[in-house]
């Protein structure tokens, strides 16, 4: 078959370059000489960043690493479109999940070599960055929900904080003991983007032994009887009205708001809610319990956070890996992570010794990618509307997951 | 006394500097839309994928009722705005100010200020409604399946007829007085002067301006993606935005471009039509 | 102005209506805006209650001092000049010929053109965004001025050449065609003629072309990666980080980015109102 686009690519390169000839004009920026290595990074690891890349630099006197600051709104647009248009820099921090699309396109370059004594990774960090038996990132930076809670509210309900509830039914019990007086106990997501909502309710599909979609990609589960019961589970809170009535239009932050306001007793999230909490309200008695799970079941969560990569049109790539292998290490793990390091050995550094984060450390084992599948975005896409569905009262849960099956068949 | 080439001499550098921007740009999203993400031919395939999704339908219908419902809204209270700033009154210059001030924010600010004054729990306008007990309950504007369309179009609706006044404005500024004079000869009321003087007299420039906001409202994702992203389960989901989806979410170019031909030839032939049944009696000289 | 000259009744709208119209314009107009303002004086603790707080207990000028003084605004408030002044004016002369060319002149094909005009924004942003990022990076323009320039005259150019092409065509052809029997140029008529007749319309495309770059968010998100180009809008976004947002510092921004435009604008009244009208029917 005729490659059309790298034909066309092709043309429009060679005309460029003779016109570029022919005029004489230089090209100032984007364009990184030998030495120089160019990294996106977002602008809340910005410090980090600059330190580990001075470090760098001073043991590696002829290579420059230059720091572009990225910001959240839009990263994934300005990442896709640098990438497709052939002019990316060298190194970019990507969330875990997107990696599987650059890779399916060829937009990133495997990073094997480059990722060394994979043994003292979390494993779920590297099936994340796994395409076709290779690697195609280097993680950096994992993390799972817990649950928090106001312990206040726990003592106001008559509850005993210090012992927060194990199983589902324990967990029902308490939210609704703690919904009264315009408070409501448990808060889950049902608006902004899709991925707020499937961290926070796939999990609870996992530990009913349900899934979306089968392990290899081949088999719909989503309308299977497991499935169905976790969602119910799920969005029977806010039928309830145990979750606000604002769900569908709240995401992780919205949530975060109305806990800080003091109108939601429980929700979900990562560690990095908590400095916005006792910040922002310093008279709430902040708690983390690990996510209750189905009676003689285990616990589960997502595994989020984030990885390197090499575009493939990165201009050095040499100088890239040598980097990415110094980023690697575990000195530079402990470092650049925000949250927790994707190195095993990097966790016994000192920043991860506060006691609030201890549930969150224990969660971290039943942390499990997100499938692998092409189509993902799609198929979270379905999901999510149908979540929607139930929420905005169309369906019932078994018609709305019967739907989204018909519509994840069509994308495997 | 009008040579025909001489016309061509005013359009071409417009034509020529907007030609070389777009002419690649066109080029490419049509190649993309029949090839796969190896750069394979593939003839229809993008097409028939993406008209098979279950959200394209819906996102269709979503368009339709997002345009008209905008543009109606827009351009009566636009025209009427502009009657009004037209009229001569003390602080006239603050209220025209004033009235561009939606148009002038950003628009992604204006969107999250929305979404938040609309909250549930947090927004300001809920609050006004419940504590003199207007309302029963806080009302969900953006969780309820049939508010949030219209809520959508209202605030695109805020945030664009300042645009229209102001254009509809300056066209009444350039209304000559005469005219005004012989209707004022004739004994005609202000309403009549509305009808039989301004609202003749501004046409085209009303023409112009509805074609603008129907351009705009097919490509203005703004205030709907900041704000519900096309949801919940779709309810605002209009074609850009599942093309901007399906691009930069699902990393699907190549149907997102094969939805973006179709979504162009929609849109080039209403345009088109609208220009020739519009342009024989707008005014053009001869 | 003639109504004094003249004994006929004046007429106009009612001034009741007038009072109550510019009342609930004014409402409707500020009221969202009036809520940022408040905001960008609250503190962080007030921001986010329930219910909403009306007027803040501690207002505060922290936002302001972090935005000017802590962030990189300032700067992109003059890349925003330069960018926006720059595309505004290059779209207001290619406009200027263009328009004039549709609205005087009869030619074949002139439907087709027209329509031609439009195809850049009937394209969807998503569709154009790489293939134009392909186009800047040939020419060496990604991560400056000029590019940024020449890409926002695909969104502004269309829409002024059809707001101004109808402006021209409602100046009676007659006043033209005088002149020209008197001997002067093509180019003469629109420059001395047109152009000061339309004052009102070209000002009004002005404020749109320049309103429009000023607020546009995802080209320059994409092409200008350097801190040397990028605009005000990217410097809102640089108060998020990735489960955080500094909302009070965003309306603090947004206050700086909107107000200039809204004085500006209050000082070209002048050019809005009248004056040239009544010379021009009597030339």
């Amino acid at each position: 078959m005729f490659a059309f686009r790298e034909e066309v690519m092709r043309v429009f390169k060679t005309a460029a370059i003779l016109g570029l000839t022919v005029s004489g004009l230089a090209l100032s920026a984007g364009w990184a000489n030998a030495g120089e290595v160019t990294w996106w990074t977002p602008n809340f690891n910005e410090a980090r960043a600059r330190e580990l890349a001075e470090k760098f630099q001073a043991a590696n006197p002829d290579i420059t690493i230059n720091l572009e600051i990225t910001t959240t709104d839009g990263l994934p647009q300005r990442i896709l479109t640098a990438l497709r248009s052939g002019s990316a820099p060298d190194i970019i921090d990507v969330q875990h999940g997107w990696v599987n699309g650059y890779a399916q396109n060829d937009l990133v370059v495997p990073l094997d070599d480059v990722v060394t004594e994979r043994e003292d990774y979390v494993p779920a960090a590297l099936n994340y960055v796994t395409w076709n038996d290779q690697l195609w990132a280097l993680p950096y930076r994992i993390e799972t929900h817990a649950i928090i809670y106001n312990k206040g509210d726990f003592v106001a309900a008559g509850l005993d904080p210090a012992n927060p509830p194990q199983t589902w039914e324990e967990f029902i019990a308490a939210a609704e003991a703690m919904t009264k007086d315009g408070k409501s106990g448990f808060a889950v997501t049902g608006g902004g983007e899709v991925g707020n909502t499937i961290f926070r309710s796939l999990p609870f599909i996992w530990m009913a032994g349900g899934a979306i979609i089968s392990d290899d990609g081949t088999e719909v589960l989503v309308n299977s009887p497991e499935t169905v019961r976790a969602v119910q589970f799920y969005t029977d809170f806010y039928k309830n009205g145990i979750s606000p009535s604002s769900t569908l239009e709240n995401d992780g932050t919205a949530n975060r708001r109305l806990f800080i306001a003091e109108t939601v007793s429980m929700y979900q999230s990562g560690q990095f809610d908590i400095n916005s909490i006792r910040q922002e309200n310093p008279d709430i008695d902040v708690g983390v319990m690990t996510i209750p799970h189905p009676e003689g079941a285990d616990t589960a969560a997502i595994l989020g956070g984030w990885s390197l990569v090499l575009p493939t049109d990165a201009k050095n790539p040499e100088d890239a890996k040598k980097f990415l292998a110094f980023l690697g290490e575990t000195e530079s793990q402990a470092v650049l992570t925000d949250t927790f390091p994707a190195r095993v050995s990097a966790m016994s550094a000192e920043r991860f010794n506060d006691p609030i984060l201890e549930v969150f450390k224990e969660m971290l084992p039943y942390g499990r990618p997100v499938p692998s599948h092409p189509n993902w975005v799609q198929i979270s896409q379905a999901y999510f509307d149908g979540i929607q569905r139930i929420l905005l009262g169309d369906e019932d849960v078994q018609t709305a997951m019967d739907g989204v099956a018909a519509d994840i068949e069509a994308l495997l | 006394m009008h040579r025909k080439s001489t016309g061509y001499l005013f359009v071409l550098p417009a034509l020529l500097v907007l030609g070389m921007l777009i002419a690649y740009p066109v080029a490419y999203t049509g190649l993309l839309s029949v090839t796969d993400n190896q750069g394979n031919l593939v003839g229809l395939d993008n097409f028939r994928a993406i008209l098979g999704a279950r959200a394209t339908p819906t996102a269709f219908f979503n368009t339709l009722w997002w345009v008209v419902g905008s543009i109606v809204f827009q351009v009566v209270l636009g025209v009427l705005t502009a009657i009004l700033l037209n009229q001569k009154f003390r602080g006239r210059a603050i209220v025209r100010s004033v009235t561009l001030i939606p148009w002038v924010v950003p628009g992604i600010v204006a969107a999250t200020t929305w979404a938040w004054m609309l909250h549930t729990e947090f927004g300001i306008i809920n609050y006004m409604l419940t504590a003199p007990g207007v309302l029963e309950e806080p009302v969900g504007w953006l969780t309820n399946g049939s508010t949030v369309l219209p809520v959508m179009i209202a605030i695109n609706v805020w945030k664009m007829f300042p645009f229209v006044a102001i254009m509809v404005l300056a066209g009444l500024q350039s209304i000559s007085n005469d005219l005004y004079e012989a209707a004022r000869i004739d004994g005609a009321s202000f309403w009549e002067e509305v009808w039989y003087v301004m609202l003749p007299q501004v046409r085209p420039v009303i023409v112009a301006v509805t074609l603008l906001l129907v351009i705009w409202a097919l490509n203005h994702i703004t205030i709907i993606y900041a704000i519900t992203r096309g949801g919940p389960a779709n309810r605002t989901l209009i074609t850009p935005i599942q093309i901007f989806r399906t691009a930069f979410e699902s990393v699907q170019f190549n149907q997102a471009a094969a939805l973006s031909v179709m979504f162009f030839a929609v849109a080039i032939t209403v345009v088109f039509f609208y220009i020739r049944t519009t342009a024989g009696n707008a005014g053009a000289s001869k | 102005m003639s109504d004094t000259t003249l004994k006929l009744k004046r007429t106009g709208m009612p001034m009741p209506l007038v009072i109550v119209g510019s009342a609930l314009l004014v409402l409707v107009c500020l009221f969202p805006f009036w809520w940022m303002g408040l905001s960008s004086i609250k503190t962080l603790r007030e921001l986010y209650t329930i219910p909403p707080i009306w007027w803040p207990s501690l207002p505060t000028l922290d936002n302001y001092r972090t935005v000017l003084f802590e962030s990189n605004i300032p700067r992109y408030f003059l890349n925003s000049v330069v960018i926006s002044v720059g595309s505004t004016a290059l779209a207001l002369i290619l406009a200027i010929f263009a328009s004039y060319g549709f609205a005087r002149f009869d030619f074949k094909g002139k439907p087709a053109l027209q329509s031609f005009v439009l195809i850049g924004q009937l394209l969807p942003t998503a569709a154009i965004i790489v293939p134009l990022f392909i186009t800047l990076r040939v020419l060496g323009l990604v991560n400056s001025y000029w590019g940024l320039i020449l890409v926002y005259m695909i969104i502004t150019l269309p829409l002024s050449v059809w707001m101004l092409t109808s402006y021209f065509r409602a100046i009676p052809v007659e006043l033209e065609e005088a002149a020209i029997i008197d001997g002067a140029s093509r180019i003469g008529v629109l420059f001395r003629i047109t152009l000061p007749l339309s004052v009102p319309g070209l000002v009004s495309v002005l404020v749109y072309a320049f309103v429009t770059t000023w607020n546009e968010f995802i080209f320059a998100l994409c092409f200008a990666t350097d801190s040397s180009v990028k605009t005000l809008p990217i410097g809102l976004a640089e108060f998020s980080t990735e489960f955080n947002t500094d909302w009070g510092a965003v309306m603090a921004a947004s206050m700086v980015m909107t107000l200039p435009i809204a004085i500006l604008f209050l000082s070209m009244q002048r050019l809005f109102v009248g004056g040239m009208t009544a010379g021009a029917t009597k030339g």
